[in-house]
């Protein structure tokens, strides 16, 4: 029984999306939750091998089950530390971070966190740094230390990403394991329309990069749970430290995000006033309308 | 030294980081991984305190969980000559016994609203907005009322006290449960105020006020 | 709901909900507002939303002259709602006329009222027209405004002096689609009660009440209980009918889209010296031995948002246009202050200021132009004055002031008695650094000073006498502070000019060459082509004129551009600097 999808966007249909963490889940029990609007359930077996089915009422959250016995299974996959599905067809496979194979890093789900937003405008948050002397102070900012220096973005040739590179900004304490303040540089990769990465040198060895990623699974159009993979250099810190400081970041941006009007991100140029320093979020909106995306955004009035 | 069991994102930690920031009173912080975690409720922790919540304190030995508790120990421990419990007022210790209690009443709906928004805790949103909306009813016209007669804060006293420090909080962060305080305007003037107290400090999702206008 | 409820005034909120140094969240059929006040008692009614990404203003910042959005810090100026400052790019002001949409005010009868769509000013309210006026909380009610209305001609009270007695008689005197008047008597008292309720959205309202007389005292706090009580009573009864019948759709937000110039390439600024503004002079004193100060009120609506170091042109009875710089603090809008200094072998423009305009003339002005941005993102900034060169410097040392941020203003001067706006200077207090009466070498020695100390992320303004700025350059350079760490303005270029070559200068983008003569400089030959640059000294001392050279290498005259960019060669100031090549080309 194949009911008609509510998200009616074929390319945010079409793609992975991450749903749960692994580290959250004990084998063989039922866990439920939205995903475009649609409520999904799923479980692991003891060999970590996800399933995931379309809710019904014979298997309810908590419940024991057999992953094996499942019918009318949605697709899964596992990436990252975290169960994807895909409730269309996959138009390519998940995007790839080289660096969670390295040997001698830290992998963990920093938290999934609820917000009442539209996954776009999460990801432009993400990629933004001119906020950081207001939203996360004396943390990743601080007056005066406000200016945002020209970076570069470029749309990679395969269309499949917006990147962008050289961005710099003046940090106080830019991690947990940092003590002192410097400009730290980042990179930032959109390689999905709800799904970022960034990479910033780590403070623990500067030959190297920290990556945090944020996937954010939709809800609704306006409701997402944001999941936030850290894959980190770090060794004096542990995971509690370590979830502690990108908890508040996150906890701190909540606020913001949820008071943004349209909840939805308006492609149209005409909506909102950029800046210079706004290069990647008008790449970004760009690359979305371009991509043809309708769920979570207010396209431009043709 | 004072040890605090202490989640970042948890506003009846807030309540202490608060209190002890107001008092200069230093501590360190043991971090408990709350969420996602869970850590609060993990064996080590059980040991601590039964109920298996936070906060939590060691001072030196001696432990006491709940936030209010912890709040009246703090206040009446490190600054007992001082206004935020003063002992020797019998009218003003009976009123921040029933704001505290109140302060629980917010905790039980604002605060339930926001862990069932942000963290997906499963339970009746909708009886905790309900719920943090008749509170918020009730406390908006008490200062309101307050404001009227020259009185700034919650208890009928010329200085904050801890029963402020109790409410604010899950007031402050409960936009995040969906509960808009827009209908509250005497409540929004409070927590500017709140704000305003020497060493206020922030957590995530508060942020700090502009200074007064020098009278 | 009536087409006129747009048009209508409504009260929005009571004065009381305004206090200084908040931000009130408003609502009015559906348009979210931010309403503050400032420091001047001006209440601010703004749309809910920051221009830039659309978060709420009522979560940011009044600072008492600015508004301060919580996301990316953009403030945003009193009265005029103006952007005055970017903190991503503090180099730049905002070159773009970014403003939020405002709406009307009045602040009358201890409410705040405002309207969406106004026809015509606020209109008087007899029955609120009282001497002792008290008004009630104000109740939020989950039901449409009209429900509301409909319960409220049955609301039943004591009259203010006879509370709790046997039961009183209340009648409607009157009501209207969103306003009830009752009257209720006892054995002789009586009590005239309005409530207007204000339509918040499709299903929220909020009723404002005001009594025509109360007791003081316990006794006042009593009526406003009993009216608070009685009105929960009749609020939890309409809110219970209400939630019976399914809740109404929310009011549809509308959102102003940006100017297509805001949206996409920076607005152009108008060609000329025009004279976009009429002011009135509203004082003139003496602000200091030889000094002029003059406040400006615009003759209707508001004066455009400036940023620190803005300079106007005035245009002067005599024909002359000159520059003077603002001195305003942030959050100034309702009038600019400048301060003219009696220039003895001038050609009379400030002789006609000082002489011939008095209080109650109106002048032509132009709009701002900022060409000397200040900086918020120094760890420190030195200011160093000299004589009239104060009026920029002692606007961006206010701005500093205001915002908390570290900085010296070194005012050098011939006396105590010379230095200009002393009330503003005071404010400043030990900020404030003064070196009177010093002997030319004396004075360098006192700048070499300032200067030997670099420590990174500081900047250093300059502005004063030709000599003086010369000197300062020299000991800048010295101890090897860079150009974009120093910043000299002059008010005038006294170098001596070479008008004497000729050249070609083609226009890129328009396609067209065309010769300079002798005696003529770029900006006559391109006005003479019909080619609009915007213009104001025209002496090659405040950039308004620039341009950016494509090919060719300019013989630069100015003293607007530093030596980095003159070196760089790409920008010219074109109502002096010429071209050393044969032919330039501009980008225009």
């Amino acid at each position: 029984m194949n009911a008609k999808p509510k998200c009616s966007d074929p390319v945010i249909l079409n793609l992975w999306h991450a749903i749960v963490a692994f580290a959250e889940l004990r084998p063989n029990t039922v866990y439920e939750t939205v995903l475009l609007e649609e409520p999904v359930s799923f479980a692991i077996d003891s060999a970590q091998t996800p399933v995931a089915w379309r809710s019904q009422p014979a298997y309810r959250a908590g419940d024991t089950v057999d992953p094996a016995r499942v019918a009318d299974r949605l697709l899964t996959l596992s990436a990252y530390g975290y169960v994807w599905i895909c409730l269309g067809t996959p138009a390519a496979d998940i995007f790839p971070i080289p660096e969670y194979f390295e040997a001698k890093r830290r992998n963990l789900n920093a938290a999934t966190i609820g917000v009442h937003v539209s996954a776009p405008r999460a990801i432009e948050n993400f990629l933004d740094m001119g906020h950081f002397p207001y939203v996360h102070t004396n943390i990743l900012g601080a007056e005066p230390h406000t200016e945002v220096k020209e970076y570069e973005v470029e749309i990679t040739p395969d269309g499949n990403e917006v990147v962008a590179t050289r961005c710099r900004f003046y940090q106080p304490k830019a991690s947990a394991a940092s003590t002192e303040g410097g400009d730290i540089e980042y990179v930032y990769r959109v390689p999905h329309p709800y799904c970022s990465v960034l990479y910033k040198t780590s403070h623990v060895d500067t030959a190297r990069l920290d990556v945090i990623g944020i996937f954010i699974q939709p809800i609704d159009q306006e409701h997402i749970r944001a999941h936030m993979l850290l894959c980190l250099v770090d060794e004096d810190n542990d995971d509690v430290a370590i979830r502690r400081f990108q908890l508040t970041i996150f906890g701190q941006d909540k606020p913001i995000l949820e008071n943004q009007f349209p909840r939805r991100l308006p492609l149209d140029p005409r909506a909102e006033t950029p800046i210079r320093a706004d290069k990647s979020s008008v790449a970004y909106r760009r690359w979305l309308a371009q991509k043809g995306v309708t769920y979570g955004v207010i396209p431009a009035a043709t | 030294m004072i040890r605090l069991y202490d989640y970042e994102l948890s506003g009846n930690c807030y309540k202490l980081r608060l209190l002890m920031s107001f008092l200069k009173v230093p501590y360190a912080v043991v971090p408990v991984d709350f969420y996602p975690g869970r850590q609060h409720k993990s064996e080590w922790f059980l040991r601590l305190n039964p109920l298996g919540q936070l906060p939590v304190i060691d001072d030196e030995g001696f432990v006491l969980r709940d936030s209010h508790a912890i709040l009246v120990y703090l206040a009446s421990r490190y600054d007992p000559a001082g206004p935020w419990y003063p002992l020797d007022k019998p009218a003003v210790l009976g009123d921040v016994g029933q704001w505290l209690a109140f302060g629980d009443s917010i905790t039980a709906t604002a605060s339930a609203a926001r862990l069932h928004d942000g963290m997906f805790y499963d339970l009746d949103i909708g009886a905790a907005r309900a719920g943090a909306h008749r509170l918020f009813r009730i406390l908006d016209e008490h200062l309101w009322f307050g404001e009227q007669e020259g009185r700034d804060w919650v208890c009928r006293a010329a200085h904050p006290t801890i029963a402020d420090i109790a409410c604010f909080p899950y007031v402050m962060l409960s936009e995040e449960g969906g509960i808009s305080r827009q209908d509250y305007p005497a409540i929004r003037r409070w927590c500017d105020r709140f704000k305003r107290i020497d060493n206020f400090i922030v957590m995530p999702g508060v942020f700090p006020a502009s200074h007064a206008l020098a009278a | 709901m009536s087409e006129n409820a747009a048009s209508r005034w409504h009260p929005i909120a009571a004065a009381h909900d305004v206090p200084y140094r908040h931000v009130f969240h408003g609502q009015l059929l559906g348009r979210e507002f931010a309403v503050w006040r400032a420091d001047d008692g001006f209440v601010n009614v703004w749309e809910n939303r920051c221009l830039h990404r659309g978060v709420r203003l009522s979560i940011g910042i009044n600072d008492g002259r600015e508004l301060k959005c919580q996301y990316h810090g953009w403030r945003y100026s009193n009265r005029s709602a103006g952007c005055t400052y970017i903190p991503a790019h503090p180099a730049d002001a905002p070159a773009r006329t970014i403003t939020i949409r405002t709406y009307p005010v009045a602040e009358r009868y201890g409410f705040i009222w405002s309207c969406l769509d106004p026809v015509t000013e606020m209109p008087d309210i007899a029955a609120l027209d009282q001497k002792d006026l008290v008004l009630l909380r104000g109740i939020s009610v989950n039901a449409p405004a009209d429900w509301v209305i409909e319960r409220l001609k049955t609301y039943q009270f004591w009259p203010t002096n006879a509370l709790g007695e046997a039961a009183a008689e209340t009648v409607v005197e009157g009501s209207d689609e969103f306003c009830v008047t009752l009257r209720s008597s006892r054995n002789g008292a009586q009590t005239r009660a309005v409530l207007l309720v204000q339509p918040v959205d499709a299903g929220r309202s909020v009723i404002r009440g005001a009594l025509d007389a109360a007791p003081a005292g316990k006794e006042r706090i009593a009526v406003l209980r009993h009216h608070n009580e009685r009105l929960s009573a009749l609020r939890d009864e309409v809110e219970r009918q209400a939630a019976a019948q399914p809740a109404p759709i929310p009011i549809e937000p509308v959102y102003q889209p940006v100017t297509p110039e805001l949206a996409a390439m920076p607005e152009r600024a108008p060609p000329g010296r025009n004279a976009a503004l009429r002011v009135v002079v509203a004082r003139k004193w003496r602000a200091g031995e030889g000094v002029a100060g003059f406040e400006l009120r615009a003759v209707d609506g508001y004066l455009p948002t400036f940023q620190p170091g803005a300079h106007i042109d005035v245009h002067l009875p005599n024909g002359q246009v000159r520059q003077y710089s603002i001195v305003n603090a942030p959050g100034e809008t309702a009038s600019y202050v400048i301060g003219v200094k009696r220039e003895p072998d001038s050609k009379g423009g400030s002789q006609c200021l000082h002489e011939a305009v008095r209080e109650g003339d109106v002048l032509a002005i132009s709009e701002p132009r900022n060409n000397f941005p200040l900086r918020r993102n120094a760890t420190r900034t030195i200011f160093i004055a000299g004589g009239i060169g104060i009026t920029p410097l002692l606007a961006m040392a206010l701005a500093l002031h205001h915002s908390r941020l570290a900085y010296e203003l070194h005012y050098f001067s011939r006396s105590l008695d010379h230095f200009a706006f002393p009330e503003r200077l005071g404010v400043l207090g030990d900020n404030l650094k003064p070196h009177v009466n010093l002997s030319p070498e004396t004075t360098e020695a006192r700048i070499r000073e300032l200067l030997a100390v670099r420590r990174p992320r500081m900047q250093v303004y300059v502005c004063g006498p030709g000599p003086m700025l010369d000197v300062a350059r020299r000991i800048a350079a010295e101890h090897g502070w860079s150009d974009s760490e120093v910043r000299f303005e002059y008010f005038r270029n006294t170098r001596k000019l070479d008008d004497s070559t000729g050249f070609e200068v083609a226009l890129s983008r328009s396609c067209i060459t065309l010769a300079v003569s002798p005696g003529q400089s770029i900006l006559a030959a391109l006005r003479e082509r019909g080619i609009a640059i915007p213009s104001s000294c025209e002496q090659g001392a405040c950039g308004t004129c620039i341009a950016t050279v494509l090919e060719g290498e300019p013989d630069h005259q100015d003293v607007y551009l530093n030596d980095a960019e003159k070196r760089g060669g790409s920008r010219i100031i074109t109502c002096v600097s010429r071209a050393k090549s044969a032919r330039l080309i501009l980008d225009l």
